[in-house]
């Protein structure tokens, strides 16, 4: 707030130094009016002037050239951001969405409009740098095409691109003695690659959500932020804001009410019941799971069998194959009405906790459901006696993925189109369904987590999984709009945004890259078929390729790098004791802040 | 840079795009949204910066302000005058505060001086009860809404003076990550 003239005159100093960039931006966000950011740029831009003809009239003409140069650069930016702003997907949608249903409902379509964002990134590194020079040295495929193929992944294309059998092992190269292209290499080197710039991307997102969003409360936010910062300004649908208004006065309400509700201490044997509650719940939520997985398992190892054993290519065998893709999307669908049921069973003290239980409990089946046929597939097909393991690891994920999908937009019917019908026709004080936000969320992180293991295994599978997921953008919106209403509890997007990310990296993504991890370092590829048929490991490639180049001279930083940094231990705890020494160093001084602004808070009131 | 408008001059176009978070596209995008609202009184040329005023109604009935319980306050608070009339300075820099590229921290300042009601640089009780009212469109009964008020005030409050000041009001909006 700018009082006075020397304040002024300050402000006007220091902009004036500042660079061009840091500049506007500052103007920008300068709580005042229009009027005044112009009278103050006016004052900015005569003072440089000034300043730069004291500097020497020998400059003076260089800072104007210099000065019509900076304009004529942002006229230049701004072409440029206005054309790909052209290119931002979907974005008047996202803003319509966002308008009659608020955030927490955005939060969902901002989310898989991120993961698709990944996955058109991976689908690109995979395409261009391994898929590419592979029709270059593409075998003849003498497969017959039937429809099928398209619901078991098998048949047709299990000699196409699409799975890692088809991939030559060859060094390519166009002409004799021409340049090459070394297929093991590029393959390694590719994935890799897309792991590493995902886990960077992760991580990054991962921090600033933290940062961004779990700011230490001194207090816990009680009335005061709910009622002054929870307004939803982007509601602009005269139903949503009247709805909104509703709910905040029920939730106002409720929380009067509630304080006299926590006096109430319960005694010794009531907080000893509801323990034993919990206990009961978490060890039925958890058996269930682990039931599932078993079930899941021996299932597959049936399949397995039957697949090994049969090898016709009937019709029976390929109806066979369906069954597992299909009971693991019917246990996804289902299971997860069992915890909610469960949840609202145990009576939870506040509607936050029973959603954070929900989640970690789906999240635990899903990702053990995932683990469990990870497990299945490095231990049991890996080392059975079929032809191209890899192909039959990547056709299970491609069929896994498409019934998903499947079951997805019959989840899509059923639990929002027929409701709304019987919403509206039959008892009409249901009213319309709501979006059930966490439980897509956990979809979409369940189908990225199996995109990002096929992704070794059926390189293109993320290609496909970015149409799944565009038709299931374009389902869900339609479904939205027509069937469901805006959401009735107070949804805490940020935080809840910020877990799953969290969940997308931690369980997920860091699982992936393990499964990814053992595949590479321990498993033998097969024999017949692939880009490293023949080698002990995946990864014998890559130190097949250092012993070539430690016969080059140029090359012997590279192999330093390698027998230093990347297959040493030691390099490793060199690298984790300084972070470890550096986290619990932050973590210290957090604390020490807390108690400061404590300190200072009493001193205030004081 | 090639775009043939004859609405502002370059200067002014960069000097809008100097002083909101709005590219040149949306800036005249803006303009004919402005235009829109009373064709007969907003002229098509502003390289003479011409002294055009719209009532609070028109800008009041524009649908992404109709259903917002706070229009009139935000109206006032960005008008110059301060009785809701804007010109298109007023507008421009409304929709810039409102848009999603505005930083937090400037949204709530606005956001402050939009609650406080009575222009005197606190959130007092009678400005945050109004405030309730319109959040929950008069649902609670007035015992509730000053208990309420109440409960804010000693939440929030850090030096003890029994009003919010701009400092208590952001340190309160830093702690809640969802204010938009």
């Amino acid at each position: 707030i700018f009082h006075g003239f020397y304040a002024e005159e300050k402000l006007v100093g220091n902009l004036a130094s500042m660079s061009a960039s840091e500049r506007i931006k500052a103007i920008q966000k300068m709580p005042e009016t229009m009027r005044k950011k112009r009278e103050i740029s006016n004052r900015v831009l005569k003072e440089i002037t000034r300043k730069s003809r004291r500097r020497g009239a020998g400059l003076s003409c260089c800072t104007g050239c210099l000065l019509r140069a900076a304009v004529f650069y942002r006229r230049f930016e701004n072409v440029l951001s206005e054309s790909f702003g052209r290119l931002r997907l979907w974005h008047r949608t996202l803003k319509i969405i966002g308008a009659e249903f608020g955030t927490s409902v955005l939060s969902y379509f901002l989310f898989l409009k991120w993961l698709i964002t990944l996955n058109i990134f991976s689908f690109l590194i995979n395409f261009s740098f391994i898929t590419v020079p592979q029709f270059v040295a593409a075998a003849p495929n003498n497969l017959p095409f039937t429809g099928l193929e398209l619901f078991t992944g098998a048949g047709y294309f299990q000699e196409t691109v699409l799975y890692y059998g088809f991939y030559t092992n060859a060094t390519i190269s166009k002409a004799e003695n021409g340049p090459s292209y070394n297929m093991q290499l590029a393959y390694i080197f590719s994935i890799g690659g897309y792991f590493a710039v995902c886990f960077l991307i992760l991580l990054f997102s991962m921090a600033r959500s933290f940062y961004r969003n779990f700011v230490n409360p001194l207090v816990h936010p009680g009335t005061a932020s709910k009622l002054l910062c929870t307004w939803d300004f982007s509601v602009t649908n005269e139903k949503a804001v009247r709805l909104k208004q509703r709910n905040l006065s029920t939730q106002i309400k409720e929380e009067l009410a509630g304080v006299n509700r926590e006096v109430l201490s319960f005694s010794v044997r009531e907080r000893v019941v509801r323990m034993v509650i919990h206990l009961v719940s978490w060890a039925a939520s958890l058996g269930t799971a682990v039931a599932a997985c078993a079930g899941i398992y021996f299932l597959s190892i049936n399949n397995l069998k039957l697949f090994v054993e049969g090898r016709k290519n009937d019709l029976a065998t390929e109806a066979a194959m369906l069954v597992l893709p299909v009971v693991t999307s019917l246990l996804n669908t289902f299971i997860p009405f069992f915890y909610s049921w469960l949840g609202r069973l145990e009576g939870f003290q506040t509607p936050g906790q029973q959603i954070y239980v929900t989640i970690v409990r789906n999240i635990i089946l899903r990702i053990s459901i995932v683990g469990i046929l990870c497990c299945y597939w490095l231990n049991v097909v890996a080392a059975s006696d079929s032809q191209c393991w890899e192909t039959l690891v990547g056709q299970d994920t491609y069929r896994l993925v498409l019934f998903d999908f499947v079951f997805c937009l019959l989840g899509c019917f059923f639990g929002e189109f027929l409701p709304r019908i019987i919403g509206t026709t039959c008892s009409v004080n249901r009213g319309l369904p709501e979006f059930d936000i966490g439980r897509n969320i956990l979809d979409l992180i369940y189908a990225q987590t199996l995109t990002w293991v096929s992704v070794l295994f059926s390189p293109l599978l993320p290609g496909i999984q970015i149409m799944l997921f565009s038709i299931v953008f374009y389902v869900k919106k339609v479904s939205l709009r027509m069937n469901c209403q805006p959401p009735r509890r107070f949804w805490r997007t940020a935080q809840m945004t910020t877990l799953f990310i969290l969940l997308l990296f931690f369980p997920s993504f860091l699982g992936v890259l393990s499964v990814i991890g053992v595949t590479v370092w321990r498993l033998k590829p097969s024999e017949e078929c692939g880009p490293f048929r023949g080698l002990p490991s995946m990864f014998a490639a890559v130190s097949e390729w250092i012993r070539v180049l430690e016969s080059y001279a140029v090359s012997h930083w590279v192999v330093w790098v390698y027998h230093n940094l990347i297959t040493s231990e030691l390099f490793f705890f060199i690298i984790s004791t300084p972070v470890v020494f550096l986290i619990y160093f932050y973590w210290k001084i957090i604390e020490g802040r807390k108690t400061m602004a404590r300190l200072l808070h009493m001193l205030i009131i004081n | 840079m090639g775009n043939k408008q004859t609405i502002f001059t370059p200067e002014q176009l960069d000097a809008y795009q100097d002083c909101t978070f709005f590219t040149r596209k949306e800036i005249l995008r803006l303009f004919y949204r402005y235009r829109d609202l009373a064709p007969q009184l907003v002229p098509l040329d502003y390289t003479d910066k011409p002294d055009v005023t719209l009532p609070y109604e028109l800008i009041g009935s524009m649908p992404e302000l109709k259903d917002n319980p706070f229009r009139q306050r935000i109206a006032e608070v960005f008008s110059a005058s301060g009785d809701g009339n804007m010109t298109l300075d007023d507008f421009l820099d409304m929709f810039s505060v409102l848009s999603e590229m505005a930083p937090r921290d400037l949204k709530a300042y606005y956001a402050f001086k939009i609650y406080d009601f009575n222009n005197d640089d606190y959130i007092c009780k009678s400005d945050l009860e109004k405030t309730v009212n319109k959040l929950t469109r008069n649902e609670l009964t007035p015992e509730e809404v000053s208990l309420v008020c109440e409960k804010v005030i000693y939440e929030a409050d850090a030096d003890n003076d029994g009003k919010l000041s701009l400092e208590d009001f952001q340190h309160m909006i830093i702690r809640a990550p969802d204010f938009l």
